[in-house]
């Protein structure tokens, strides 16, 4: 048989488009503002030390058009970042685990249960003080194609890392 | 051949410790290799470095490499081997002991390799690659070949039963001629060559920028070619003669690279696996095993096709970045290619339809090439004033090849077991792989692409990650609902 493009396959195969993505943890827009606010203090504590340590005349006459450029791209980072956050969300199917993020750039990645090698769950500190959690699923494939769900809340995470931690070592 | 008994821990050949003396002086002196430099320049100025004066230094020098032999002797002594039923046990150090147990189960690979020195005093290496990364990777340096073939037999031997049988009968289906040779070498991308040559170049005039500028060479340069409007034509030649020369030189590069690398090429057929031997200062023995196989890339270009030469490249899993780039084979035939495919591949099947991206690729190519061209026009209006805009037209004549043929070659095919995807601009580049290898499915989309309804699937399996790029967006969806419906229905291995 070969693969034909009419519509009769999509409705014998399992459709990716009926699958309900669940949002991650409302608290994880926290942790977004926090790195992203440690991300431009360390960007215009750089500008800051420009404007005082460096003494050459074309970067101090246009110090303050340089300083205004990287403001705006702060200011769109962030807000692209913030309404980013609505676009993170994921699945656990039967059979594969579903994660979709990105505003400007949207990508839906599946990973097959079977093809997982490992997981694991990792916790910064502010995600500790949050109760929330990583999970990083590692497939063998190249290092793009690892999902890495963040923001997840702490019990959801572990019961996600048990079902599939069975799943996984269950097959083999 | 006389049948040598493993079971003991054993040595490998005396010649040995020439080679682990060799190797590591080689790398002492790569490692020290700008000290010896800066050394070298001082001694032809002023005879002596520092406080040091030659004798002293001679003795230094004799006296390195009397602890780099007496390394390698003890090297030599502390390392031994022995191969018991189901595990190959290894135990190395001089100080630290070290006692490695792998499971003959859990072999990935094993390689036949003999380099310059090797060749010389008749020796091979034998390597055993795991699962694992790089580090547990096991080396023997010197061998005789029988005994390493041996080695390798009795390492297969409990793991698979089918393939030792298949080794007695040597099946060779593919040797390269010389003649064949010479042209795969002519009809390689030069570009490649030139950017290898041009940064080593570069490399080396950073390492030595401050002796060159210590010659003028920078002072006479600029008396020489000093820009006004008049000159801009002599100067133009001058660059077109300096091109013409780098051209040469990566032409003869690449051809020296492709005769060095793949002399004596030879693909052995067997039963079940194909192996390939080649090299000319480094021998290589490899074996291909149709399990492990992810990707499958074909390569030609529009003068390698006239003369009917096909690269095929397998990207196997769990290989190690050095050994990757061994496994092509060059100079194939088309037939000869589809036979190996046939081969590695069970009823690989070519003559299906293909589907073409959607258009929208075309605007994007012309919108790639625009923003190289833009990053182009800056530095050229530093160079060539206000007549910069000329190399536009260059560009324009570019972007239309660029655009044409990539869009052309971009293709793919999907059946009920392989994926086929084209692509390429200079190149054109087949590449194959097997549904149920895959690892994961990315869909992507920006909001540009999102209004035109358009998606690009990437698709990874354990070697590589391939694009299907700028589709319909139900079409992406339909191919990625069909893929995890194989992947995830089937109940087979990836590897």
């Amino acid at each position: 048989m070969n693969f034909s493009n009419t519509q009769i396959h999509s409705e014998t195969f399992p459709n990716i488009d009926n699958v309900i993505l669940k949002p991650i943890s409302k608290q994880y827009i926290k942790i977004i503002i926090f790195n992203k606010i440690l991300k431009f203090a360390l960007v215009f504590g750089i500008l800051i030390i420009i404007k005082f340590f460096i003494k050459k005349e074309i970067i101090q006459d246009n110090y303050w058009y340089l300083f205004s450029i990287v403001l705006l791209f702060s200011v769109l980072n962030f807000i692209t970042a913030l309404l980013a956050f609505k676009k993170r969300k994921y699945a656990i199917r039967e059979h594969d685990v579903i994660y979709a993020k990105g505003l400007i750039v949207n990508s839906i990645t599946t990973v097959p249960v079977s093809r997982i090698q490992h997981i694991e769950t990792s916790r910064s500190w502010i995600a500790r003080k949050l109760n929330l959690a990583t999970l990083n699923i590692y497939t063998a494939g190249e290092s793009g194609s690892d999902l890495r769900i963040k923001g997840l809340p702490l019990r959801d995470a572990m019961q996600i890392n048990d079902f599939l931690s069975s799943k996984v070592n269950g097959n083999t | 051949m006389e049948i040598l008994d493993f079971s003991k821990p054993i040595r490998q050949s005396s010649k040995g410790i020439l080679i682990i003396f060799a190797l590591n002086t080689y790398k002492f002196i790569r490692r020290f290799f700008v000290i010896f430099i800066a050394f070298g320049l001082s001694l032809s100025k002023k005879k002596s470095f520092a406080f040091l004066s030659t004798n002293i230094l001679l003795l230094i020098i004799v006296g390195i490499l009397i602890s780099l032999l007496v390394l390698a002797i003890l090297k030599y002594w502390n390392f031994k081997f022995h191969l018991t039923n189901d595990e190959f046990h290894l135990s190395t150090g001089i100080i630290n002991k070290d006692n490695t147990v792998i499971p003959k189960s859990k072999i990935q690979n094993v390689n036949i390799k003999q380099n310059f020195i090797q060749q010389l005093i008749n020796v091979v290496s034998l390597n055993i690659e795991t699962a694992g990364d790089d580090k547990a990777e096991i080396e023997i340096n010197a061998l005789d070949k029988p005994t390493a073939l041996q080695i390798k037999k009795e390492l297969f031997n409990t793991t698979n039963i089918v393939e030792t049988e298949s080794h007695e009968i040597k099946n060779v289906f593919f040797r390269v001629s010389p003649k064949r040779l010479l042209l795969e070498g002519l009809s390689q991308n030069h570009f490649k060559s030139f950017a290898i040559i041009a940064s080593f170049v570069f490399g080396l005039y950073y390492e030595f920028k401050d002796y060159i500028i210590e010659l003028e060479l920078q002072e006479q340069i600029k008396k020489t070619i000093h820009l006004d409007e008049e000159s801009i034509f002599t100067f133009i030649i001058l660059n077109l003669v300096v091109i013409l020369i780098g051209i040469l030189i990566s032409l003869l590069f690449s051809v020296i690279k492709t005769v060095i690398t793949n002399f004596n090429l030879e693909v052995i057929e067997n039963q079940k696996t194909i192996e390939i031997s080649k090299g000319l200062f480094n021998k290589v023995l490899l074996s291909l095993t149709p399990s492990r196989i992810q990707n499958i890339i074909i390569k030609t270009n529009r003068i390698k096709t006239y003369f009917g030469l096909n690269t095929l490249s397998v990207k196997q899993a769990m290989v190690n970045a050095k050994q990757r780039k061994n496994f092509n084979i060059i100079a194939l035939e088309k037939d000869q290619v589809y036979h190996l495919i046939n081969k590695l591949l069970d009823n690989y099947a070519n003559q299906i339809k293909a589907f073409k991206p959607s258009l929208y690729y075309k605007r994007i190519l012309i919108v790639e090439m625009l923003f190289i061209a833009g990053i182009f026009n800056i530095p050229a209006f530093f160079i060539f004033g206000n007549s910069f805009w000329l190399i536009n037209i260059l560009f324009l004549i570019m972007s239309v090849l660029y655009m044409h043929f990539k869009y052309k070659k971009a293709y793919y095919k999907i059946n009920d077991e392989y994926i086929t995807i084209g692509s390429g601009f200079i190149d054109t580049v087949t590449v194959i792989f097997e549904i149920h290898k895959i690892q994961s499915i990315e869909m992507k989309q920006n909001i540009f692409q999102k209004r035109k309804q358009i998606r690009s699937l990437n698709i990874s399996t354990a070697s590589q990650e391939v694009t299907i790029p700028y589709i319909d967006e139900n079409e992406a969806k339909i191919i990625c609902d069909f893929l995890l419906f194989k992947v995830e229905s089937q109940d087979r291995d990836w590897m």
